[in-house]
């Protein structure tokens, strides 16, 4: 699993509403770092990592509510929230494709049953094809943040004045 | 996915070390609300997948709220951070399962065909090991429930 990043600027004695802004606008940025690979969808890992990222961020939100203005805290919220489920859609097939892939190549390598092998590799194709209907809202969101400039009004409500 | 508890009593204004000893305790007690399924021998018995999925997400949040705390904490906390981190493997590896058994289940209803061979296969193994990591996770908890792990973490938490 990802690691947690290192956020510059949390200290002890700074006051919570400020560490919360950096923590926020720092998983928001690691986040949308992950994009442009999930978009491209050839590694794995850029789904991986936008949704734990994007994961990371929900739970600071959920944490810091309490330091934002609640009407468009909660409009960003909303956002991120349809970001994670959409990505956790195409990740959990991502998932389930890898771990049959390597149950079909430990019969292959045993040269056991090959009658199983078949299928589970149709099995496998199954879960292909759902996968590329799971990304298709996941592009389409993708579109929408873009067309919708949402990652500079996020970055401007939660960036810090430090 | 269960929601999360709401948190009360932090201050914005006020220091971030003080408000990790508000905030952490109540995601320490969100985790342990799900504790009663392991303390009651019927539902222990049950393996109930979906409580073991709000435990899970439960640890997670913890997970990540300990580690946007930690720079409040000496090196000690990271250890705390590291148990927790293995109760979400474990928890994640049971759910990974489950979502297995589901897919392969579906997927043989969903078609009713001769060609199901290795699917029967996959079922029966994935079952077993599901329910050997069910077993390596009641003994983990009862371990860290024997040697103080809740009120150790607590009293990190509150230093």
């Amino acid at each position: 699993m990802a690691t947690a990043i290192e956020i510059k600027g949390v200290t002890s004695d700074k006051t919570l509403e400020v560490c919360a802004r950096l923590i926020i606008v720092g998983y928001f940025r690691e986040m949308m770092a992950h994009k442009a690979g999930a978009s491209e969808g050839v590694d794995i890992k850029f789904v991986h990592n936008m949704r734990v990222a994007a994961r990371r961020l929900r739970a600071a939100m959920d944490n810091f509510v309490d330091c934002f203005e609640a009407k468009p805290f909660k409009r960003y919220y909303k956002q991120v929230r349809t970001i994670t489920r959409t990505m956790g859609a195409v990740r959990d097939l991502d998932v389930l494709i890898a771990r049959f892939e390597r149950e079909r190549n430990a019969l292959s390598a045993a040269r056991e049953n090959t009658e199983e092998q078949s299928g589970i590799q149709r099995l496998i194709q199954h879960l292909q094809y759902e996968r590329e209907n799971a990304r298709k809202p996941m592009l389409t969101l993708f579109a929408e943040l873009d067309n919708s400039d949402f990652e500079t009004q996020f970055l401007t409500f939660f960036k810090t004045s430090e | 996915m269960t929601k999360p508890q709401k948190i009360v009593g932090i201050n914005p204004k006020q220091s971030f070390h003080d408000n990790a000893r508000i905030l952490l305790p109540q995601k320490v007690a969100e985790v342990y609300s799900w504790e009663h399924f392991i303390r009651d021998p019927e539902k222990r018995e049950a393996n109930n997948s979906e409580i073991l999925h709000n435990m899970r997400i439960s640890v997670k949040r913890l997970r990540y709220t300990m580690e946007f705390f930690s720079v409040n904490y000496d090196i000690h906390f990271t250890e705390y951070i590291d148990t927790i981190i293995e109760l979400q493997d474990i928890l994640g590896d049971i759910h990974d399962n489950d979502v297995v058994l589901e897919t392969l289940t579906a997927y043989k209803n969903s078609y009713q065909s001769t060609d199901m061979l290795g699917i029967d296969t996959l079922i029966t193994r994935t079952r077993e090991t599901r329910n050997a990591e069910y077993e390596s996770f009641l003994k983990r908890w009862e371990h860290l429930t024997t040697t103080g792990f809740k009120q150790k973490l607590l009293d990190i938490i509150a230093s």
